[in-house]
């Protein structure tokens, strides 16, 4: 890699710790290449060595060589204004010249991670380590995503759900989740009653909603992406009948729940339960701020 | 509005989506099993998923998504094989029962779920308890009601094989039980849950849609029940459901269901089914909560259908018990529950029509007669009930053609049937009463049928009570009635029956002859008011078994010496009821009632003999001389009363005489000369072998008086018919009485007079006109004298004659 024509720059290699054996998660990137990226916790050392490599029988100066870690959140329609929440840097080496090929070892000792990666609609959320060798004029650098996934911790307190609605003289109905946090693989499990049935139903459905929230006050942009249609209900019930609810979550893609990321982004679910009956008209309610919320939560738990 | 169902689509439409559907599902199957052959599961359950998806469709008929059902699960036992495989193979069955779940449409999963959750079972036996909960559980999901019953169907026959089917020992560890992976109680819930929500979908059916559409819904349900009933078959198959259980957990269930679904359709249809399949041992065990329950059906429900099932069934197998040697539990009061239990029902359903009531009447005597074939008073009564409830009805003269009448008569035959013996009937207080409410052709049709009965077993009715009490129930036949149709009727009708009727009197028979006496009186006064029509029909049986009598008290008269007294009695009994048929202004019949009567007391030799035979006789002349006008008539009287008076050998000559004297007179003044002819060579006999005290009994042999008989004949012949026809037909006649009285040895016959005779004829005959009628006399007369000359060489009185 070389600018303005002043020969050609070492080659860098950056090569993770146990990169190997580590676990990886495929990410989707912007472009829609997938890549599979090494998974990394809060508070867990990220360290690894940096090769550089120089052509042969020349030499190369430089003003210096560092590696970062950046952890930054980019909003689409601002890009000019990312968000780096997180920026650790190393010294590799200081100015001078690389004669030969070179081996640096780094390490970011028990690093803070707060946030947990993130691709979505408007919003994206990365960690990657970059590598730079820099001279008067020119960079060469190195780039290499890193995964991150926070760690939570099972809540304590996770009620069922219940809640009536109703269409007045028309459709009354009772449902029941049995908690309101589920984890990424988690069962929900719960049942409809049917109070009240005027309407000729033909179906119900479980919708699972993500509502991704950036920006702030006048500037919000609210995301909603129907992540699952389930069908939990085939044909007409009559008064009194109660059905079953049972979603597995692994079926889906899905990430936590966010909640007002560095002031920059939320991301929350939603489960939306739709009755269409004969005519195709779906019942369901309007507003995605009533329908119930329910918290993801990593499978991680602390211990 | 392409949601909307097209159930009623046409039949060629139908075919079409069909044949859609199974072109699909064979392609998808075929995908399937190229992915599974590759051993790519994953892809392969897609494909079924996606050939599982045919079965969400509303287009198709119960009968085409039938089809289309069997072509799908057909498919989706490949998956299963497969499956099973994978899993010896060590497959986790866990993954794979929770992955059929992420597919998004619920029929397609749930079908899934079934196939995936019976592998399961099949390699977990220990599981099956929540397995199966699980499963039964999940299919709430499908409300609509032809899918949601296929699909439990599929969930049914999936599980047939794995149903635990263990007794569940009490005090059990639990990890004892769940290794067994559940009881037969588990499998009993599993059922039940099943059958209670199928039932539910099914009886759904009959609400949604049009009311016109309603007698196709009704078909199509009659065509699905069968998926509903198989969950009865089920729980009948488990082997571990004993008694107790049945009593006490599964009939309950059952019959909570059916009750509270308040579906005439399936109440009628669950109710056969729970008798059909479940053992008798059971039904025997759990009537009242059987009948109660049926007491407490939609007033459509076809009650007596189910009772009638039952009981037929139960009295069915009571009998086959007590073949092979089995005892009933006579504590178990079975026609009484019954009894009581139809009662309670006929009350709680005012609305139920009464020839259901009677019906179920029916087939509570019929298990009476088959459970209890001794006990006479159970048939009592029911028909005592039955009665009870007519009057409460204020019915009266039952159509015999109409439903009622129709059970009716069934409920009045069945003990003439079953006891084959009218007799018993006398035991059956109220079996008169009930009788009673049939109209006139019913009463009548019934007392065909209990005669035809009596004669076919030939039951003799041996009593007076026993005579009276059976003319009374058939009195229809013999008396007029008050609601006899006013029209005479079909002649040839009316003599059938009566015929009949007077084929049964000759069963009232006693062996004792003092009772046969007071037997012929009740008989005679029942049948005595049988109007003029009847009587000629019926009283002769009474005069005919009354001689008899008489003869059989002559046969004892050394066992009762007042015989002659009785048999006095007799003879004035048929005067009396001979003398009924003449004041019915009949002629014929009671002229040869007392010429018979006549013949039997000259074969009597009691003290007021004479006297009564010539009273005989003498209503017999005045019967001949004041009713008898037709001249034919006439002839065939004369000639029995000649003949009758030849027979007899009773009289004095003081009464002989001019008894013969106006036999010749009356024979002599009759109007035609053919006729006169005739019967005064009858009279010649008269002459001849007629006897008398005077004689002796030996024949009177009064040559001289045959001689003038015989020529008397002649002249009349000869001299005043004008028909030669006639003519010669008299002379063949005399000819033959000439040659029978010479044969007799009458010394005045001379050989002469015949010849002149024979003469006559020959020279006569040929001048005859030819037909028919010539031909017929020409042979009487060559056979006359073919007879003469073969008997001529052994026959010495014939010598003289020239043939």
């Amino acid at each position: 890699m070389s600018f303005f024509g002043f020969g050609a720059g070492p080659e860098i290699e950056l090569i993770l710790d146990g990169e190997d054996t580590r676990n990886k998660v495929e990410v989707k990137n912007e472009d829609g290449k997938i890549e599979a990226c090494p998974l990394y916790f809060d508070g867990e050392t990220i360290s690894g060595q940096v090769k550089t490599t120089l052509r042969k029988g020349s030499k190369y100066e430089h003003t210096g060589i560092k590696v970062e870690l950046v952890g930054v959140i980019e909003v689409y329609y601002d890009r000019g204004n990312p968000d780096n929440f997180l920026t650790l840097h190393k010294e590799l080496a200081r100015p001078g010249d690389l004669l030969q090929n070179q081996l640096f070892k780094f390490e970011f000792p028990n690093v803070e991670k707060p946030y947990e990666t993130y691709t979505g609609t408007n919003v994206k959320l990365r960690y990657f380590i970059r590598v730079s060798i820099s001279k008067r004029l020119s960079l060469i650098v190195k780039e290499k995503q890193i995964l991150v996934h926070t760690l939570a911790q099972y809540p304590d307190v996770n009620n069922s759900i219940k809640m009536e609605v109703g269409i007045e003289d028309c459709l009354h109905i009772e449902f029941e989740y049995n908690r309101s946090k589920y984890h990424l693989k988690d069962v929900i499990v719960g049942k409809i009653y049917f109070l009240l049935v005027r309407i000729k139903v033909k179906t119900m459905e479980l919708a699972i909603i993500k509502r991704e929230t950036t920006g702030t006050g006048p500037n919000t942009v609210n995301e909603n992406e129907t992540i699952a249609k389930f069908e939990i209900m085939d044909g007409a019930p009559v008064r009194g009948e109660s059905i079953p609810i049972r979603v597995f979550l692994a079926g889906y893609t899905l990430t936590p729940t966010f909640k007002d990321v560095n002031k920059k982004f939320s991301v929350r679910y939603y489960l939306n339960l739709v009755l269409v009956d004969e005519e195709e008209r779906r019942y369901f309610k309007q507003q995605v701020e009533q329908t119930l919320k329910i918290c993801l939560i990593n499978l991680y738990m602390c211990a | 509005m392409p949601t909307t169902p097209q159930l009623g689509s046409p039949p060629d439409e139908q075919d079409k989506l069909l044949d859609e559907a199974l072109g699909i599902v064979k392609m998808q199957a075929f995908q399937m099993k190229r992915c599974l052959d590759k051993g790519r599961l994953m892809d392969g359950l897609k494909h079924a998923s996606t050939l599982l998806g045919e079965l969400r469709t509303s287009m198709l008929s119960p009968k085409s998504y039938y089809e289309l059902y069997m072509a799908v699960t057909d498919e989706l036992r490949h998956l299963e094989i497969y499956l099973v495989d994978e899993f010896q193979k060590g497959r986790q069955v866990s993954d794979l029962y929770e992955m059929v779940q992420y597919a998004g449409s619920i029929v397609p999963r749930l079908y899934l779920l079934i196939t995936v959750g019976l592998v399961y079972i099949k390699t977990k036996p220990s599981l099956s308890r929540d397995v199966l909960k699980d499963m039964v559980e999940m299919c709430r999901g499908v409300q609509h009601p032809l899918r949601g019953l296929f699909l439990r169907n599929y969930l049914l026959q999936c599980t047939r094989n794995i149903l635990p089917d263990v007794a569940d020992t009490e005090g059990s560890l639990e990890s004892e039980e769940s290794s067994t992976g559940g009881t037969v109680q588990d499998s009993i819930d599993f059922v039940l849950m099943n059958f209670a929500e199928m039932n539910k979908l099914w009886v759904r059916m009959q609400h949604q849609g049009h009311s016109r559409d309603r007698e196709r819904r009704e078909k199509e349900r009659q065509d699905l029940r069968i998926l509903v009933g198989t969950n009865l078959v089920r729980l009948s198959q488990l082997e571990c459901i004993d008694l107790e259980k049945y009593i006490k957990t599964v009939l309950p269930s059952i019959l909570e269901q059916v009750v509270s679904c308040r579906d005439a359709i399936a109440q009628e249809y669950l109710m056969e089914c729970i008798i059909q399949v479940f053992p008798d041992e059971f039904h025997l065990s759990t009537l009242h909560s059987f009948l109660r329950a049926c007491a407490e059906l939609q007033p459509n429900v076809n009650v007596k259908n189910i009772i009638i099932a039952l009981i037929d069934r139960l009295a069915a197998f009571t009998q086959r018990t007590k073949d092979e040697g089995g005892i009933i539990s006579t504590d178990l009061q079975l026609f009484d529950i019954f009894s009581d239990q139809v009662a309670l029902i006929i009350m709680s359903k005012p609305d139920i029509p009464s020839e259901d009531i009677v019906a179920l009447q029916v087939s509570l005597i019929n298990l009476a007669n088959k459970c209890y074939p001794d006990k006479v008073h159970y048939v009592d009564k029911v028909l005592g009930k039955t009665t009870e409830i007519f009057n409460k009805f204020n019915l009266e003269r039952i159509g015999q053609i109409t439903p009622v009448g129709k059970e009716l008569m069934k409920l009045l035959k069945i003990p003439v049937d079953n006891y084959d013996n009218v007799l018993t009937l006398l035991k059956l207080e109220n079996y008169g009463n009930l009788l009673d409410f049939l109209d006139y052709d019913g009463r009548k049709a019934l007392a065909m049928y209990l005669i035809n009965n009596a004669l076919e077993n030939e039951t003799q009715i041996g009593n007076p009570e026993q005579v009276d009490f059976m003319l009374g129930l058939i009195s229809s036949l013999i008396q007029d009635q008050a609601d006899q149709p006013t029209e005479t009727p079909d002649p040839e009708d009316f003599a059938e029956e009566q015929s009949l009727l007077g084929r049964f009197l000759h069963l009232l028979v006693s062996e004792d002859p003092d009772e046969q006496y007071l037997i012929l009186n009740t008989a005679r006064r029942h049948l005595g008011a049988g109007g003029n029509r009847r009587i000629p029909f019926t009283l002769p049986p009474v005069v005919f078994a009354a001689y008899q009598l008489a003869f059989r008290y002559y046969s004892v008269k050394d066992q009762d010496d007042k015989w002659e007294k009785k048999c006095q009695k007799i003879f004035q009994f048929c005067h009396g009821t001979i003398s009924a048929l003449t004041k019915a202004e009949l002629a014929e019949l009671p002229l040869r009632l007392f010429l018979q009567g006549a013949l039997a007391i000259s074969r009597i030799p009691f003290e007021n003999q004479e006297t009564v035979a010539y009273e005989f006789m003498s209503q017999a002349f005045s019967l001949y001389e004041d009713e008898i006008s037709d001249s034919k008539a006439q002839l065939a009287a004369i000639t029995l009363i000649v003949a009758t008076l030849e027979q007899i050998g009773c009289f004095g000559e003081e009464n002989h005489d001019p008894l013969r004297t106006n036999c010749a007179l009356a024979a002599s003044k009759l109007l035609k000369k053919p006729d006169q002819s005739r019967a005064v060579g009858t009279c010649s006999h008269l002459f001849w072998s007629g006897k008398s005290v005077a004689s002796g009994g030996e024949q009177i042999k009064d040559e001289k008086r045959v001689l003038d008989c015989l020529k008397k004949g002649l002249k009349i012949a000869a001299n005043q018919c004008m028909d030669s026809m006639v003519q010669v037909q008299l002379f063949v006649e005399l000819l033959n009485h000439y040659l029978y009285f010479k044969k007799k040895g009458n010394q005045l016959i001379e050989a002469t007079l015949v010849n002149e005779l024979v003469e006559k004829i020959k020279e006569e005959l040929p001048n005859l006109e030819n037909n028919e009628e010539s031909q017929q006399i020409s042979k009487h007369f060559t056979n006359t004298i073919d007879h003469v000359k073969s008997v001529a060489s052994i026959e010495e009185h014939y010598k003289d004659i020239a043939v």
